[in-house]
C-alpha cells in the first residue's frame, strides 16, 4: 500500500519535471486565476474568456507573426500559491503576468519592479498602484476601487437629484480591497455634504441581516453603495430585500456585479431595480463575441456555456484584449528583437481609444496613469436582463488623484 | 554494517552528548550540508530555488509547532496568527523606526512569543479539542485586529512592504541569494530544536504531553512550562512570518490565515508529531503536493480530458488529492514519514544480516 | 426611544432565529460526538454535500422537491454509513489530533469533489416559500428562518425523546458512555456508531436544504461549519439541548454585537464576539452549559 504510493509520486514527479518546451515565434503571457478558492464562482468563468481570445488572435494569425501562449495556474486565491506561480511564469518567459487578486499585486509588487516584469490586475486592488511613477510596473488597466467609489457617488448623486443632507451607506467586505474606498468616499461625504455610514461584513460574508436591518430600519439609508465580493453580494440582494429596503436604491462595484451574483439571489425577479457597475460591456452582443462563437462552430463545438455569464466572461476577454495590445505595441516598437517586459510595459503606455466594439471602455493608459481613466458603466437589473443605464463615464478626478498623490508619498 | 552501532566508544562526556555520536550519521550529516549548501545553489534554476526557499520557510513553522503539539501535546490551531504576529512586528519596527533587518526579527519572534503565551493561558484549564477551539478563536481574533488596529496594519491596505534586508551591505533579493539566507536559519531552528529536545526543558515538554498529572506530581511546574511550550513555538512562529515577509517584501494579513494553520498541521501529522525530522518532511511534502500535483496533472491530463476541463479538473484535484493524503497517512501510517523513515533506517542497521 | 427598542427587538428576533438555524448545523455535530466521542470537523462539508444533491436532482433531473429531499436524505444516511465503515472505524482509539485532522482532510475531499462533479457555479435552491417577510410590527421576520428554525425544533423534540424514551436511544448513550461496558451488555456498538452516522446524515441533509435555500448551494455553503465550535462549545459538546441553547446564544451575540458594538470599532465584531464569549465561558465552565463533566482519574 505505501510502496504503491511511493511508486505513484515519483512517477509523477520524474514524468512531470519534462517541462514543455516553448515553440519558436511565440511570446509567453503567465495568466494566475482562482478556480477553487474563494473567488472560484469568477475565475471559472473569467479564465476561459481570456483564454478565448488569445485562441482567437492566435486563430488569426497572431500578433506581429508570433503566437501567444498564455499559460494558466490556478493559486487558489492563496499568496504563496501566487508566489510560486510567478515564479513559475518567470521560468517559462512571461514577458507579462495577469495577477488576480488584491493580496497577491502587494505581495508582487516588489518582485515585479525587481525583475522588470509589467502585471495587471483589472478589477482589483490596489488603487494606489494608478500611479505609474511610483509602481512602474504595475497597470490597473480598469476603474480601481477609488475610481469605483467616485463614480457610485456621482451615480447617487444624478438618482437622488443632489447628495445634500442625504444618507448614503457603504455596506463591505471587511477586508483590505473592501476597505479601500472608505478614504475616498469620506472626503467625497464631506466635499458633497452628505452623511456616510459604514457597515462592515465579515468574511465569508455568508450572513448579513444585523447590517441590513441597520442600513433599512435605523439608519434608513437613502442609497446603499456596496462593495462585497464572492458569496456576499447575493446574500446582500436577499438580505436587504428581506428587510424590506428597495434595491434600486442600492449600486454595487463590480464584483457584486455578475449574472451569477443574480441568479444566486434567487433569480432576476428577485434581483429587480439592482444597479450594478461594471468594467466591461455586458452581454452577448459585441462582434468579438460573435467572432469567438463562429471559431468555435469552425471546430463543430457549441461556444462554451462560460460564455453565458458575460460579466465574468467579458471582463476575461478584456483582459486578454489588453495584454494583446500591449503585446502589439511592443513589437511595433521592436519589431525584431526578442521583446522583454521592459518592452511591453512600454506598450501599455500606449493604448488609447481601444473599444473592441464597445466591450472595453476608451481607456488611454500613459505612464503617468496606468489605471486608463478609471471609467466605469452603470446597469440595472430590468425584466429578466441587464439593461445598460448610463454610458462610459468617471468622477471626480481631481480627488482620486490627491488620493494617488498622497499614496505615493508613503 | 554501514549503520555500525557497535564499537563506537567514547572517552569523554562531551563526545557522549554529541548530537551525532555515530559516524555513519556524521557522514550523512556531512554529505547532506555538502549538498545543501555547496552542489543545490549552483545546479538548480532560480525556479526550483523558489520552491526551496518556500520549503524552507515551512520547515522553521512545522519545527515550531511541532514542538507544542507533537513534543507537549497541546493542541493549536492558531499558528498562522503568530506568524502574522512576528510578521506586522518587524514591518513595523523595519518601517516605522527603520530597523535593520536583524534588529526586526528578534522583535518579531519575541512578540509573537509574548502573544502565544498569552493565548496558552486557556491551557491550563482546559484541554484537547476544547483547547484546539479556544486558540481557533485566538487566531480570529488576532486576526481582527491587525485588520482593524491601523497602527498595526499601517492603514487600510494592511499591507506593509519592507525593505530587502542586508548582510554586511549586500543586499539579499534574488532567490539565490535568499536561498543561502533562509538556509542558515533552518540550520539554526533545526540545531536549536535538536537540543532543545534534549534539554530539562524538553523533557519537561514530554512528560506534560504524556501524563500531565504525574509530571505535576513530580514536581514539574505545568503552568510555567505549558506557558513556555505557546511561547517557544511561537516565537518559531514569528520568526517564520518575517522571514517570510522578508522574502516576499511586503507583510499582509491574509497570507496567514486559517488555512495556513491547517496546513501546518498537516504537516507536522503527515511528517511525524514529535520529530525534527517528521517536521521537515512534513515541510517539504505539503509544500511540494500542489506543485506535484500540477505537474502531474499537466503531464497526464492531456490523455484523459479535454483541455478546458483540466484546467478546473487540476485545482479541484488538487484539494482531493490533498485531503485524501492527509487521511490515508492517518489511517494507514500515524506516526507519519517519520515512521517510514525510521523503518528503512532499523532496515540498515542491521543489513545485511536479517535481524 | 421607541425606535430604539423597535430596532433591539428587530435583532433580537433575528438573532434568536438564525441562532436555531446555527443549533440544526451544530446538531449533526452533537450527534457524532454524543455517539462516537469522534469530532467532526467536515460538519459544514455535509451541509454543502446534503446541498448540492439536493439542488442536482431538482436542477438536473427536474425532481419534485419532496423527491429531491427524499434522495437528498438517503444519500446522506448511505454517506454517513460509508464513512463510518471505511475511514472511522480504522481511527478508533487514536488521540484526538488524529481524528481531528482526519475530518479536516475529509473536508478538503468534499471542498473538492463537490465543485468538481456539480460545477462551481451557485446554485439556487428554490423552496415553495415566499421570499417577503411576514411583518409583525415593528418585526421583520422571513418566512425562511422560520421555516429553519422549526426545523431545528423538531429536531431538538425528536431527539430528545428519542434519547431518553427510546430503546435505541438509551442503548446509544450506553455506547458513548462505556463502550466496553456496553459491548458486555450484549449491545452491537458498530450498529449504533454506523447509526449515529447516520442520524448525522439525516441532519445535514435538512440543514443543507434550508441553509441552501438561504444562502444558495455552492462550495462556500461549507462555511456556515465554522459557526459549529462556539455553539457547542458553549453549549456542551455532547448535549443536544445545549445545541440548541448555544446556537441561541451565538445567534443573539452576533446580532447584539454588529448592531451595537460595530459602529464604534469599525466593523466585524459579529464574528468573534462570540468566540470571546466563548472563551470566557471556557474559562469558567470548561464543559459548556449542559456538557458532561470529564473527571480525570490518575
Amino acid at each position: 500500500m505505501r510502496g504503491i504510493l511511493a511508486v505513484l509520486t515519483g512517477l509523477a514527479l520524474v514524468v512531470g519535471a519534462a517541462a514543455p518546451v516553448a515553440a519558436q515565434k511565440e511570446i509567453v503571457v503567465g495568466l494566475q486565476c482562482d478556480r477553487t478558492g474563494a473567488t472560484q464562482t469568477v475565475g471559472v468563468n473569467l479564465c476561459p474568456g481570456y483564454h478565448d481570445y488569445i485562441k482567437l488572435v492566435n486563430a488569426k494569425g497572431g500578433v506581429g507573426g508570433y503566437k501567444i501562449r498564455a499559460v494558466e495556474i490556478d493559486h487558489e486565491y492563496k499568496v504563496p500559491q501566487g508566489m510560486e506561480a510567478y515564479e513559475r511564469h518567470k521560468k517559462e518567459g512571461a514577458v507579462l503576468i495577469g495577477v488576480y487578486g488584491t493580496p497577491h499585486i502587494y505581495a508582487m509588487a516588489q518582485k515585479l519592479t525587481e525583475d522588470r516584469i509589467p502585471a495587471t490586475s483589472p478589477g482589483f486592488g490596489s488603487a494606489a498602484a494608478a500611479d505609474g511613477q511610483r509602481y512602474p510596473y504595475i497597470f490597473p488597466i480598469a476603474a480601481t476601487y477609488w475610481s469605483q467609489g467616485a463614480a457610485a457617488v456621482e451615480f447617487v448623486k444624478k438618482q437622488l437629484g443632489g447628495l445634500k443632507g442625504k444618507k448614503l451607506a457603504y455596506l463591505f467586505f471587511d477586508n483590505p480591497a473592501g476597505r479601500e474606498p472608505i478614504a475616498v468616499l469620506e472626503d467625497l461625504s464631506a466635499k458633497e455634504g452628505f452623511q456616510l455610514k459604514t457597515f462592515a461584513v465579515p468574511p465569508p460574508g455568508v450572513e448579513m441581516g444585523a447590517q441590513a436591518l441597520d442600513i433599512a430600519q435605523r439608519y434608513r439609508a437613502d442609497f446603499v453603495i456596496a462593495h462585497l465580493f464572492g458569496r456576499s453580494p447575493s446574500v446582500s440582494i436577499k438580505e436587504l430585500k428581506r428587510v424590506g429596503y428597495p434595491l434600486r436604491k442600492v449600486v454595487s462595484f463590480v464584483w457584486g456585479s455578475a449574472e451569477a451574483d443574480i441568479e444566486a439571489a434567487g433569480g432576476w425577479a428577485v434581483a429587480e431595480g439592482y444597479y450594478a457597475m461594471q468594467y466591461a460591456g455586458v452581454g452577448t452582443d459585441f462582434p468579438v463575441l460573435n467572432e469567438i462563437r463562429a471559431m468555435y462552430k469552425q471546430e463543430g463545438k457549441e461556444a462554451p456555456k462560460e460564455m453565458m455569464s458575460t460579466v465574468y466572461y467579458n471582463r476575461g476577454v478584456l483582459w486578454a484584449a489588453i495584454h494583446v495590445e500591449a503585446i502589439r505595441n511592443a513589437l511595433k516598437a521592436k519589431p525584431d528583437v526578442k521583446i522583454t517586459g521592459e518592452d511591453v510595459k512600454n506598450g501599455f503606455e500606449k493604448i488609447s481609444g481601444f473599444t473592441l466594439g464597445g466591450l472595453v471602455p476608451p481607456l488611454k493608459i500613459t505612464s503617468l496613469d496606468h489605471e486608463g481613466g478609471g471609467l466605469v458603466q452603470i446597469y440595472q437589473v430590468k425584466g429578466g436582463k441587464f439593461e445598460k443605464v448610463t454610458d462610459w463615464f468617471s468622477a471626480y478626478g481631481d480627488v482620486v488623484q490627491k488620493h494617488i498623490h498622497e499614496a505615493a508619498k508613503k | 554494517m554501514i549503520h555500525r552501532e557497535c564499537g563506537v566508544l567514547k572517552t569523554s562526556y562531551g563526545a557522549d552528548m554529541a548530537l551525532y555520536p555515530l559516524p555513519i550519521a556524521r557522514w550523512t550529516v556531512g554529505a547532506i550540508g555538502v549538498l545543501m549548501f555547496a552542489v543545490v545553489p549552483f545546479t538548480l534554476h532560480e525556479y526550483y530555488l523558489s520552491i526551496v526557499n518556500l520549503v524552507s520557510i515551512a520547515v522553521i513553522g512545522a519545527l515550531g509547532l511541532n514542538i507544542l503539539v507533537g513534543y507537549t501535546g497541546q493542541i493549536s490551531v492558531g499558528h498562522g496568527a503568530f506568524m502574522s504576529v512576528g510578521a506586522y512586528t518587524a514591518a513595523n519596527f523595519a518601517v516605522r523606526l527603520g530597523w535593520p533587518f536583524w534588529a526586526a526579527l528578534p522583535m518579531g519572534g519575541l512578540m509573537a512569543a509574548a502573544v502565544g503565551a498569552v493565548v496558552g493561558i486557556p491551557s491550563l484549564r482546559i484541554k484537547g479539542l476544547y483547547l484546539a477551539i479556544a486558540t481557533l478563536a485566538g487566531q480570529l481574533i488576532i486576526e481582527w485586529t491587525i485588520n482593524h488596529v491601523t497602527f498595526i496594519s499601517g492603514g487600510v491596505q494592511a499591507s506593509i512592504e519592507v525593505p530587502r534586508p542586508a548582510l554586511f551591505g549586500i543586499s539579499i533579493a534574488s532567490q539565490r541569494q535568499m536561498y543561502f539566507f533562509l538556509l542558515a536559519f533552518v540550520v539554526l531552528a533545526v540545531v536549536g530544536t535538536m537540543n532543545l529536545m534534549r534539554s530539562r526543558v524538553g523533557r519537561a515538554f514530554i512528560a506534560i504531553r504524556d501524563h500531565d498529572i504525574a509530571a505535576e506530581i513530580i514536581g514539574i511546574n505545568i503552568f510555567r512550562y505549558k506557558l513556555l511550550a505557546f511561547a517557544i513555538s511561537s516565537f518559531y512562529a514569528g520568526v517564520t512570518g518575517v522571514l517570510y515577509t522578508y522574502y516576499l517584501g511586503v507583510a499582509n494579513y491574509e497570507q496567514f490565515q486559517i488555512n495556513v494553520s491547517i496546513d501546518y498541521l498537516a504537516m507536522i501529522i503527515i511528517g511525524g508529531l514529535g520529530s525534527v525530522l517528521g517536521s521537515i518532511f512534513g515541510a517539504v511534502f505539503v509544500t511540494l503536493l500542489p506543485i506535484a500535483i500540477r505537474y502531474a496533472m499537466e503531464a497526464f491530463g492531456g490523455l484523459l480530458f479535454s483541455e478546458a476541463s483540466v484546467r478546473n479538473i487540476i485545482p479541484n484535484l488538487r484539494l482531493i488529492l490533498f485531503g485524501g493524503l492527509i487521511i490515508m497517512f492517518l489511517v494507514v501510517e500515524p506516526e507519519g514519514l517519520n515512521r517510514l523513515w525510521r523503518n528503512i533506517r532499523n532496515y540498515f542497521r542491521v543489513w545485511p544480516f536479517a535481524y | 426611544m421607541a425606535e430604539d427598542l423597535g430596532f433591539f427587538a428587530l435583532l433580537m428576533s433575528n438573532g434568536i432565529l438564525i441562532g436555531l438555524m446555527y443549533s440544526l448545523i451544530a446538531l449533526g455535530f452533537v450527534l457524532v460526538y454524543k455517539a462516537t466521542d469522534a469530532i467532526n470537523f467536515a460538519q459544514g462539508e455535509f451541509v454543502m454535500i446534503a446541498g448540492f444533491v439536493v439542488v442536482a436532482s431538482l436542477l438536473a433531473y427536474k425532481a419534485p422537491l419532496w423527491l429531491a429531499i427524499v434522495v437528498g436524505l438517503g444519500a446522506m444516511i448511505g454517506f454517513g454509513f460509508g464513512l463510518e465503515r471505511v475511514m472511522l472505524r480504522r481511527l478508533i482509539g487514536r488521540p484526538i489530533i488524529a481524528v481531528v485532522m482526519a475530518t479536516i482532510g475529509l473536508a478538503a475531499v468534499l471542498r473538492g469533489i463537490g465543485p468538481l462533479t456539480w460545477g462551481a457555479d451557485t446554485k439556487n435552491l428554490a423552496l415553495p416559500i415566499s421570499d417577503e417577510p411576514f411583518v409583525l410590527g415593528p418585526l421583520f421576520v422571513p418566512p425562511i428562518q422560520i421555516l429553519g428554525a422549526a426545523v431545528s425544533l423538531a429536531f431538538l423534540a425528536a431527539f430528545g425523546w428519542f434519547f431518553l424514551k427510546s430503546r435505541k436511544g438509551i442503548a446509544m448513550r450506553a455506547v458513548a458512555d462505556s463502550q466496553q461496558v456496553a459491548m458486555a451488555m450484549g449491545i452491537n456498538v458498530e450498529r449504533y456508531f454506523a447509526l449515529a452516522w447516520a442520524m448525522t446524515g439525516v441532519v445535514s441533509a435538512l440543514g443543507g436544504v434550508v441553509w441552501g435555500s438561504l444562502l444558495g448551494v455552492d462550495v462556500h455553503l461549507s462555511l456556515v461549519g465554522f459557526k459549529v465550535f462556539p455553539v457547542v462549545i458553549l453549549g456542551g459538546l455532547d448535549s443536544v439541548p445545549g445545541a440548541i441553547l448555544g446556537g441561541l446564544i451565538v445567534g443573539i451575540v452576533e446580532n447584539v454585537a454588529a448592531g451595537y458594538i460595530d459602529p464604534y470599532v469599525g466593523g466585524g465584531t459579529k464574528d468573534f464576539a462570540p468566540y470571546v464569549l466563548m472563551i470566557v465561558a471556557l474559562m469558567i465552565r470548561p464543559y459548556g452549559i449542559f456538557g458532561k463533566r470529564i473527571i480525570e482519574r490518575v
